[in-house]
């Protein structure tokens, strides 16, 4: 079936991290331990399924002219309700991941899959692309964030894995990150050469 | 990093204090607390426009000059209407639109001014709008509260230090092109280890303070 | 749809409107839960530092003019010490701020480190080290002022991150300091 087609692709073959090298920012900087990784991705998630559904609903509507205006706008406006949900129902969250919530808005993910997808397929396929999208992204950080933290830290999502004592501090710093990313994709290159 | 001259004045604020604090400022934004390898934003562009080095500076110089009339201009949009009006709710929607309208109007002044640059920036300087680093600096200075000079300051520095990095970067991937570098390391792999590496090398700045 | 001036304008204006209404829509909904989860999670956190009270602390805090907040806890009407949120710049990384525990006598009943940018592994250790049980350097029960044995002092520092060390005792003084300061103040409060 068409959709569960686009979902797929969306996780494998169009994966934002790893094959599209989109939405860097967060990535580095939200995947100090697997969970913040994973609660990042989430609510990316959200709001790509939420914007890509509204742009889906409107492409008819908007001008040429500004629809890249109207799709950060729409974007933006997802981010903000994301923002004040949060901040009210899971405030220590919100918290930890900081100044990346508000920056979802420039996450080239979303504007991209707007621009490539929302608006110009009908409204279920961009459902599942947004779908597809944001759990490959969300896979991505959290395979990212748990190699971080096991070998930064010796535990993953709460659980020690081995003492801390003996966990190499540079992957849970910011060098780390680049590092560890840079290796992933290139483990991803080599198992799906193409 | 004392702000005590530049936000409160409760202290005597001698010319020399406030030129040390702003000179505290520059070397934290630009070595200490890079925006690139220590708070990871700007990194769609650092990977994308860094592949030669006159694209690089070119590339700079346009985030310097967004980066530093968007906090302003967001600054007194905070200052003046969201506050005041408590819609501090809307402030991501607000800024965003500002930086947008910023870089549209930018592309405008330099297709005039500047054709030859314009081209050589193509399709980059429309890229500037979802630089994380523009949209993250203004947020920062909002949320820290400083005052107008300490974040128009604090956005020049940070861009010089964003430039510093790019160029950086720009200067060893041109070496790396010629380099024989493994089929699955091509490309962005290596240049993210590369990345790390400096990185590691701007963590050596921790810790240093000049106020 | 083709990019007319009209077109343009009317989806531009009518697309800000359906978003300005939205979003104040939610805001409504949500600026009371927003002002709740804030004011839970500093009370879990007063709770934490600080023995058994029944008042509302946050209620009744004192600010002070440099930035500290002082937040009184009663027990039946009885004074039952004081959590102090204080702050230190001279972490290795910059500000940090302490929520610190204080009893009536002044001794530290404990304390939770709210915010820091200090190095994982190093200075972040703070967060536990001086509240770790048996050792020389639990400062739980002890009076200020306090200070690293490199400065003659007689707790020991975090290893390695003796500048982390230095500054969160130094916040923890000051925290002590404060309450003195505002001994006067503190005793006017009554249930």
């Amino acid at each position: 079936m068409k959709a569960l087609g686009i979902i797929f692709d969306g996780i494998v073959k169009r994966n934002p991290t790893f094959v599209l090298i989109l939405g860097m920012c967060p990535t580095l900087g939200t995947t100090s331990s697997a969970m913040t990784g994973m609660s990042m991705g989430l609510a990316t998630l959200f709001v790509l399924i939420c914007s890509n559904v509204a742009i889906s609903l409107i492409k008819n509507i908007v001008p040429d002219k500004v629809r890249i205006p109207v799709f950060i706008v729409v974007i933006a406006s997802f981010v903000t309700m994301l923002q004040m949900v949060m901040q009210a129902y899971l405030p220590s969250l919100y918290a930890t991941l900081g100044i990346f919530i508000p920056l979802i808005v420039v996450n080239c993910i979303l504007l991209g899959r707007a621009e490539a997808f929302a608006s110009k397929n009908g409204v279920l396929l961009s459902l599942c692309d947004g779908v597809g999208v944001g759990i490959g992204f969300t896979i991505a950080l959290t395979i990212l964030g748990a190699v971080r933290e096991i070998l930064g830290t010796g535990a993953v999502f709460g659980y020690q894995l081995y003492s801390a004592d003996f966990g190499a501090l540079i992957f849970v710093l910011a060098p780390g990150a680049f590092i560890v990313l840079g290796l992933l994709i290139a483990l991803f290159n080599r198992l799906y050469a193409r | 990093m004392s702000s005590a001259c530049l936000s409160r004045c409760s202290t005597v604020c001698t010319p020399a204090k406030v030129m040390l604090e702003y000179l505290s400022i520059i070397f934290s934004a630009i070595l200490v607390n890079n925006i690139v390898f220590a708070q990871f934003l700007g990194i769609c562009p650092f990977i994308g426009v860094s592949k030669n080095l006159e694209s690089a500076f070119g590339m700079s110089m346009a985030v310097t000059f967004v980066m530093a009339v968007a906090t302003a201009v967001t600054w007194l949009l905070q200052h003046y209407v969201l506050l005041p009006l408590g819609l501090v709710y809307i402030q991501t929607i607000a800024f965003i639109l500002v930086i947008a309208v910023l870089v549209q109007m930018l592309e405008i002044i330099m297709k005039k001014i500047s054709p030859a640059l314009y081209a050589a920036l193509g399709v980059f300087l429309p890229l500037i709008t979802t630089n994380c680093a523009v949209l993250g600096v203004a947020i920062i200075v909002a949320q820290k509260d400083f005052g107008l000079m300490h974040s128009v300051v604090y956005a020049v520095a940070t861009a010089i230090g964003f430039g510093l990095a790019l160029t950086l970067f720009a200067a060893i991937r041109t070496q790396l092109a010629l380099s024989d570098v493994p089929r699955s390391m091509r490309g962005v792999p290596i240049a993210l280890i590369v990345a790390g590496i400096l990185a590691m090398a701007f963590m050596g700045f921790t810790g240093i303070t000049i106020a | 749809m083709k990019s007319t001036m009209a077109t343009m304008t009317v989806s531009l204006c009518g697309l800000s409107l359906l978003i300005g209404a939205a979003l104040a829509g939610v805001d409504s909904l949500t600026r009371e839960p927003i002002a709740k989860a804030r004011e839970n999670m500093r009370n879990e956190a007063i709770a934490e530092v600080l023995p058994d009270f029944d008042n509302a602390p946050s209620a009744q805090a004192i600010y002070t003019e440099d930035g500290q907040t002082i937040f009184p806890a009663f027990l039946s009407g009885r004074n039952v010490g004081a959590a102090v949120e204080t702050y230190s710049d001279n972490g290795f990384s910059g500000r940090f701020t302490v929520l610190v525990g204080l009893d009536t006598l002044g001794c530290v009943t404990g304390y939770k480190v709210l915010s820091h940018t200090e190095t994982p592994g190093l200075g972040e250790r703070m967060c536990t080290w001086f509240s770790e049980a048996g050792t020389t350097h639990d400062i739980r029960g002890k009076n200020a002022p306090f200070g690293v044995r490199a400065d003659g002092g007689d707790i020991d520092a975090i290893t390695g991150a003796t500048i982390s060390s230095r500054a969160f005792l130094e916040a923890v003084n000051r925290a002590v300091e404060t309450v003195a300061n505002h001994i006067d103040e503190l005793n006017e409060i009554s249930q």
